[in-house]
């Protein structure tokens, strides 16, 4: 079969979406959002938007019969539309519902706010200080997770030597192509949403709590997901969509337009600080880790994200004596969310741009450095677990290999070469569950209903090889549905590189019970529900971080060569090698795809991706201002994956991201002898540094 | 206010009378890149677009190879500019700037005098074409006239073109023996971005390798592209050598106030004007010499 089957329709704009979808009746919503980051709400004059032809309706919180619908993830904090306070700029404060999407907008944009402007505060480490703006009233830290193993203040006052930096990554945006939209539509107490998501059922759980409906009354359907790497995991604009819809008691759909993607989730910034100890021989002997993450103004899902943060922290290396502080923080922006290599790609930028300034600060060399600390299977996880199924030692061996296989063009005077890489590790969502229905058909035919979502990375391919590999029949004889929790039972998301261990294993399971059943006689049609189950993880964990975290590990690394123009400070990567850990491997075409594209993704917040603020407003929120990679800044790449015998699946949607940006630190490092510890990699960062250090010389 | 409809005139002065009679209300779309983008982000409102693709004349079409001067119709495709044998063989900064503008996408639709007509301080063909000297057609209410490239940019997005007054084409002096040029487009984020600094250089060279005449522009760094007389004015006479290049780039930069934005500091572009100068002058005399 085809590896990747809709990618001409995805190529083309003729894959049905979400966005195709019209329902009979169906008006259009336009947001009216807080043109201020910090504000007390005063009034709304919808004068001028009621006059406007073709409005229907303009909604505001005091319109509602009730209170205002709150919604969240671990906490539901953040209201459908703003009461008597504004929290950051872009936040929803009405709604403006018409026939068109055009009347919309227009009278959208008529509407008239009334705010009071209150101190603002958009940095995280500003927001602990004492006299910062509270954003809530309950204060301005969100969660503070803390993991402690052996005894790091002993190990680290005892070390030969020890190195202690900050490194930063600032708020960057997914820019998926698809932008959010949502369709409501209400008969009696039932809502249905059709939208573009990456977590069907918790949109469901969501939005069923939010409105306070039992979660059968709810029922969510998505189509093809047109990109999202993490910015449709949590809800978002779901809840607009069913407020607008239930109040005109109409089918409504709401679409955003680039500006209002922008304003709606962002990668979380974060600010890291590592010290770490190392004796002499090149061992690590201790760590300690402080994250501050800026959630923005809303908790989404970053109670839990911060303590995925925390776990992911030490790197994949066997260091016996450990501290890390994970503290997410409120701050007057758009909410922070996952965001692909979520709460490990900060991480990864200091662990491993650190470990080639230990590895030159020694005189030892890198990978050797690496190989002295390197995770095993037998050793023992700062989060106290022994770890098995470990590969690093075939990912550096594999990447080495790799990106010496690819041609380079000689370097031209007044530039500098230098390659660099860089390991990740990264725990999967834990505790997760999947569960998928499957029906055997009269005809020879299979169905497969899942939550899972098609974005593109082939889950569906995936799901329908390995059902029909269990089965024993051809792929052709399994179709795959499109998600719709009316048919599909409980999956927790596509995300967080998931799908083919978590869903695959659910759909195994459900193909060997129908398997099983025809062997014993029973006859089409029937159904099975496949199940699988990841226990322990966040919830499992004792005060000091200690416990079973993650099902399993996913292991990862990039090796580069950069360019450096000297004069400019640009950075060029010439040649990119991407690895990962695959378990077992059900597509090779779909795995090079996703370490190929998790590094072209990881190129822009490297090098040039960032959100701009000035006054707390995003100074650059459409795609002229800010920037993105595009095919010319793509290096010439090569792509492996490593399996082990008997192996889990591994999802391995994200293992190229994360290393990415250290890898082309280092490769920097290593051509003109400069490090950069603040993303992203600006050329005019690159070159201060590169004068900052040539004046440090004597002539 | 939405576009209610779209006007498709079959020549220039058809669409000039529009123009005139439409007033506020209309505005005039050729490839549709920048003013498509300025509806979509409500920078722009009009009730008309007047639309070029219709007309015939043959002037507002094609690429010519003249006497003196190469002549190319306005209504001519950013890419169809950067992909012509005869720009890429004598003009080549022109062909240069033409071809880094945007995406394939955009040059595929982009006309050169709808570029030249927006004027955005950070596009490429702007400046190259003040360093080659050109001329720019112009059919208006009141009949024909001719602007220099460097007196049509005036301000940011602002031009010398008068109300209903359309871009027919532009002449560009042929070269002659002797003489280089080269267009240097520099970004400091994706290289689809647009960029943080341009530089244009034509140079002419006696055959003893002295610089004869010179012309260097910089674009992308301030409101308009700088062409700056008096840092040449010395040049002529001097041997063509880098560190005469150098002097020349260290003096635009020197006299230039740029922008300070998302795409790099004033200081950063300060030194990358040096820098891009100096190595334009470099390319424009390889290819003077060849």
């Amino acid at each position: 079969m085809n590896p990747m089957p809709d990618a001409r329709d995805r190529v083309r704009g003729t894959l049905p979406m979400t966005v195709h979808l019209h329902l009979s009746g169906m008006l259009h919503a336009a947001v009216v959002r807080s043109p201020v980051a910090h504000g007390e709400l005063r009034g709304v004059d919808a004068t001028a938007a009621h006059a406007v032809p073709g409005v229907v309706a303009v909604l505001t919180a005091v319109d509602l019969p009730g209170p205002v619908p709150h919604f969240g993830d671990a906490t539901d904090d953040q209201p459908v539309l703003a009461t008597d306070r504004v929290r950051y700029a872009g936040e929803p404060v009405a709604l403006v519902v018409a026939e068109d999407e055009h009347a919309a907008a227009a009278a959208a944009a008529a509407v008239e706010l009334d705010v009071d402007v209150l101190p603002h505060v958009t940095d995280a480490d500003e927001a602990l200080a004492p006299e910062a703006p509270l954003v809530h009233p309950g204060g301005n830290v969100l969660r503070a997770w803390t993991l402690r193993h052996g005894d790091p203040e002993a190990a680290l006052a005892t070390a030969d030597r020890v190195y202690d930096d900050v490194y930063e990554s600032p708020p960057a945006a997914h820019v998926p192509m698809e932008p959010h939209v949502a369709a409501a539509e209400w008969t009696d107490e039932a809502l249905t949403v059709w939208t573009s998501t990456q977590s069907p059922h918790v949109v469901r759980e969501t939005l069923a709590a939010a409105f306070a409906l039992p979660v059968e009354h709810v029922r969510v359907c998505a189509l093809n997901v047109g990109g999202a790497y993490g910015a449709k995991v949590v809800t978002t604009i779901e809840p607009l969509a069913a407020l607008a819809a239930r109040h005109v008691g109409r089918p409504v759909r709401l679409r955003l337009d680039r500006a209002e993607v922008f304003h709606t989730l962002v990668k979380h910034a974060a600010r890291v600080r590592i010290r770490t100890g190392v004796r002499n021989d090149g061992r690590i002997v201790a760590r300690l880790i402080d994250v501050v993450w800026n959630a923005g103004a809303y908790a989404t899902n970053s109670e839990s994200a911060a303590g995925y943060g925390m776990l992911r922290a030490p790197g994949p290396y066997d260091v016996p004596n450990v501290a890390v502080t994970s503290t997410a923080v409120f701050t007057n922006t758009v909410p922070a969310g996952p965001f692909r290599g979520a709460m490990t790609s900060q991480l990864c930028w200091a662990y491993e741009s650190q470990m080639d300034d230990i590895a030159a600060d020694l005189g030892i060399d890198p990978v050797r450095l690496r190989e002295i600390n390197l995770l095993r299977d037998g050793s023992v996880y700062p989060t106290g677990e022994v770890m098995h199924d470990l590969h690093y030692d075939e990912l550096l061996a594999v990447l080495r290999r790799e990106l010496a296989a690819i041609d380079v063009e000689p370097v031209r005077p007044g530039h500098a070469r230098g390659q660099g890489l860089a390991l990740m590790i990264k725990s999967t969502l834990t505790p997760s569950h999947s569960e998928c229905r499957l029906r055997a058909c009269a005809d020879g035919t299979y169905e497969l209903h899942t939550a899972s979502v098609e974005i593109g990375q082939g889950a569906h391919a995936t799901l329908r090889a390995l059902a029909a590999a269990e089965l024993g029949t051809t792929p052709e004889r399994v179709v795959v549905y499109q998600p719709d929790t009316a048919e599909a039972p409980y999956d927790s998301m596509t995300a967080s590189s998931r799908t083919t261990f978590a869903m695959g294993s659910a759909v195994q399971d459900a193909a060997r019970q129908v398997r099983q059943a025809l062997a014993a006689g029973r006859t089409p049609p029937f159904e099975v529900i496949g199940s699988w189950t990841g226990d322990g993880g966040l919830d499992a964990l004792d005060e000091h971080g200690q416990g079973p975290a993650s099902t399993h590990w996913h292991q990862g690394g990039v090796a580069v060569e950069v360019d450096v123009d000297l004069e400019t400070g640009r950075i060029t990567v010439v040649r990119a090698a991407g690895a990962c850990y695959a378990g077992r491997v059900v597509s090779p075409v779909r795995v090079a795809h996703q370490n190929e594209g998790g590094m072209i993704f990881a190129l822009g917040p490297a090098l040039f991706e960032e959100l701009g603020l000035r006054d707390g407003l995003i100074t650059n929120p459409n795609l002229s201002d800010y920037s993105l990679p595009s095919f010319r800044d793509v290096p010439r790449m090569r792509s492996a994956a490593v399996e082990a015998p008997g192996a889990d699946l591994h999802g391995v949607g994200e293992m190229t991201v994360p290393p990415t940006a250290p890898a082309i630190g280092n490769a920097v490092r290593a051509a003109c002898g400069v490090r950069l510890r603040r993303l992203p990699m600006h050329p005019e960062r690159v070159l201060r540094a590169i004068l900052e250090r040539a004046e440090e010389v004597p002539a | 206010m939405i576009v209610e409809d779209i006007r498709r005139p079959p020549s220039l002065s058809a669409a000039v009378r529009l123009l005139a009679d439409l007033g506020d209300d209309a505005r005039l779309v050729a490839g549709g890149t920048a003013v498509v983008l300025m509806l979509r982000q409500r920078l722009l409102s009009v009730s008309t677009l007047v639309s070029l693709d219709s007309v015939a004349d043959t002037r507002y079409r094609g690429i010519d190879v003249l006497d003196g001067h190469l002549r190319i119709g306005g209504g001519e495709r950013l890419a169809d500019v950067a992909a012509h044998p005869a720009v890429r063989g004598l003009l080549p900064a022109f062909a240069e700037a033409c071809g880094a503008v945007g995406n394939v996408r955009i040059r595929n639709r982009a006309t050169i005098a709808g570029n030249l007509a927006e004027a955005d301080y950070a596009s490429d063909p702007p400046a190259a074409l003040v360093a080659l000297d050109a001329q720019v057609d112009v059919i208006g209410p009141g009949g024909a006239r001719r602007i220099p490239a460097a007196e049509l940019f005036v301000g940011y997005y602002e031009t010398a073109l008068q109300d209903a007054e359309v871009i027919a084409g532009i002449e560009v002096p042929r070269p002659t023996r002797g003489v280089g040029s080269a267009y240097l487009r520099f970004t400091s984020r994706g290289s689809e971005d647009r960029p943080c600094i341009g530089a244009a250089a034509v140079m002419a060279i006696t055959p003893g390798g002295r610089i004869e005449h010179l012309r260097v522009v910089v674009g992308a760094v301030a409101d308009v592209p700088h062409l700056l007389p008096d840092v040449l004015a010395d040049a002529a006479g001097r041997p063509a050598a880098d560190e005469v290049f150098a002097e020349i780039g260290a003096g635009y930069a020197r006299r230039i106030d740029p922008l300070d934005d998302e795409r790099g500091s004033a200081w950063y572009r300060r030194r990358m004007i040096e820098v891009h100068v100096r190595r334009a002058l470099a390319e424009a005399h390889r290819r003077a010499v060849r």
